[in-house]
């Protein structure tokens, strides 16, 4: 039995996220629920003072990936789609992560999870659903020891900020660029479902830039997982569908230009000024 | 209910007068605009978009997946202007079709007008497979170039119609499973769900900025848990944060079943502004 890290385990350590399975309690069946907490290093501080939000979107993505998949052992998951509303730009940290499965069906699972600020009393930061479609794992051996506990990594002895981890090129503009650097992929050897929506939030954040007095900040996103992203490099494509008073809606494309320019993930993201 | 079957004579889709425009290469869906759909920015209430969106997607979905069935999955609206009409499309397209689901793209727009968007739309279906031993299936019949589901006689207005009240909480509303709702596997119609959950979001958003004006919805993301089929519908608000200064808030709007359970169908998040 193969006990495999379910996802970019050097994706999950850059964020020191702990997560640790809830099991139902004795006598009661359904699946688990989990909890975590992430610290918020200084050098993985976004817009607001907070945990970046592509560190926000990668730590929910990952949970929910756990959520789901233990659910349907010994069958696996994929990301389908990943909905999250940011309730807090400023945040003092550590987050408090805290999901639950809402709805186990045959050929997807819906996860639910919600983020608080333990260092400012609780206060909510954001809350998502996260649905996973079930796949056949093939070859691939799941184990787990259970119930699942990923502690949390030591610090970086080299910090590095969240676009540079991620790959992302500096820039500006309608178009930014992701390498698929190998330390990005999950263990199924494609972009993890983290850096995908990281790429999301900073390539909305320029596009939305022009059009936002301040600095921008995404406060809502939706991404749906079209197809796997294997080649790179990714291109997030970005078309400001307009603007209004609560900030400027952005439609995000991503390509995967070295696998014929296949497109791999569609997103809606709001981005207004903190 | 066979789909092509659907709606019944007396239904709200039928009441809202859509047309559906196919071909090849598209598939549009038209409501005229009248004072019954509006909300307090003369705009189409976003829960009438999403309800025109769902339609659509179902129609390109039904075709696409034929002999399999489908059920939404999840919706994302954005509506970034108030749309006015006097004929409000929706016009569609396959994003991506996969075995397990669809991902269709919706651009909503004033006609006449300068095609720029009104909304914008994604949403996903989750395709039902045909069981094995289902009976074969029928043809799917040719989708003749223009349809209509009903003569549009809404005669008051669309949340009266749809059965949605207030129960005197912030974001507190209630409603009916009743056919004229229902879709054509006897559950609440899936862009109805948008509706009632977009009156309860704005409702809380506009008592948290404590104002006195009201709240329209302009963003929906919404993600279907479970069918409503017994009834009554109730929701509940949570996480609702407001920005005074661009007199906007979010929340979360929870669906309960009340009549089974309590069972959670639906989660939507709703981004809402003032009117």
């Amino acid at each position: 039995m193969t006990d495999i890290r379910p996802a970019g385990h050097e994706v999950g350590a850059y964020f020191r996220f702990e997560r640790w399975e809830l099991p139902p309690p004795a006598g009661s069946e359904g699946p688990s629920a989990f909890a975590g907490r992430a610290p918020i290093d200084d050098h993985q501080r976004g817009p607001g003072g907070g945990l970046a939000t592509g560190g926000l979107l990668t730590c929910i993505d990952s949970m929910g990936g756990l959520l789901c998949g233990l659910a349907v052992l010994p069958r696996w998951i994929v990301t389908a789609s990943l909905s999250v509303q940011v309730l807090r730009a400023r945040q003092v940290g550590p987050l408090g992560f805290h999901g639950r499965v809402l709805r186990q069906g045959r050929n997807s699972v819906v996860s639910s999870i919600e983020v608080v600020d333990e260092g400012d009393g609780g206060a909510r930061v954001a809350e998502s659903v996260v649905t996973c479609a079930v796949l056949d794992p093939g070859e691939m051996a799941l184990g787990f020891s259970r119930p699942l506990v990923i502690p949390m990594p030591p610090p970086a002895a080299a910090p590095e900020g969240v676009e540079s981890f991620f790959g992302i090129e500096p820039g500006e503009g309608p178009v930014t660029r992701l390498r698929l650097d190998d330390r990005l992929r999950n263990p199924w050897g494609i972009l993890h479902g983290g850096a995908v929506a990281t790429l999301v939030d900073v390539a909305a954040r320029r596009a939305a830039a022009p059009d936002v007095v301040g600095e921008p900040a995404t406060t809502g996103v939706m991404v749906h997982y079209l197809a796997p992203l294997r080649v790179g490099p990714v291109e997030a494509r970005c078309t400001p569908v307009g603007t209004r008073a609560d900030g400027t809606v952005v439609r995000v494309a991503l390509h995967d230009t070295g696998a014929g320019d296949r497109l791999a993930a569609l997103a809606s993201v709001t981005v207004r000024a903190v | 209910m066979a789909a092509w079957d659907y709606p019944p004579e007396v239904h709200l889709l039928a009441d809202l007068g859509v047309e559906i425009e196919a071909d090849e290469a598209s598939t549009v869906a038209r409501i005229p605009v009248t004072a019954e759909l509006l909300g307090p920015d003369d705009g189409v209430h976003a829960g009438v978009i999403a309800t025109l969106v769902d339609i659509v997607g179902g129609v390109i979905a039904v075709r696409a997946l034929h002999p399999d069935w489908m059920a939404t999955a999840d919706m994302s609206l954005q509506v970034v202007r108030p749309a006015r009409g006097p004929v409000l499309e929706a016009r569609g397209t396959v994003v991506r079709q996969g075995r397990t689901t669809l991902v269709l793209e919706v651009f909503v727009t004033d006609v006449p007008g300068d095609g720029t968007p009104v909304a914008w739309s994604t949403l996903t279906f989750a395709v039902l497979p045909r069981a094995a031993d289902a009976p074969a299936p029928e043809d799917l019949p040719g989708l003749p170039r223009r349809s209509s589901f009903g003569p549009g006689r809404l005669d008051g207005h669309v949340l009266e119609a749809a059965g949605i009240t207030a129960t005197g909480e912030p974001g507190g509303m209630t409603m009916p499973v009743a056919d004229y709702v229902r879709n054509t596997i006897g559950a609440l119609q899936g862009g109805v769900v948008a509706l009632f959950a977009e009156v309860a979001g704005a409702h809380a958003v506009a008592a948290a900025l404590g104002t006195g004006r009201p709240a329209v919805a302009v963003e929906l993301q919404v993600s279907y848990i479970a069918l409503g089929r017994v009834g009554p519908m109730v929701t509940r608000v949570r996480s609702v944060t407001t920005d005074p200064a661009t007199g906007s808030g979010r929340g979360v709007v929870e669906l309960r079943d009340a009549g089974a359970d309590d069972r959670l169908t639906t989660v939507v998040a709703v981004g809402a502004v003032s009117a």
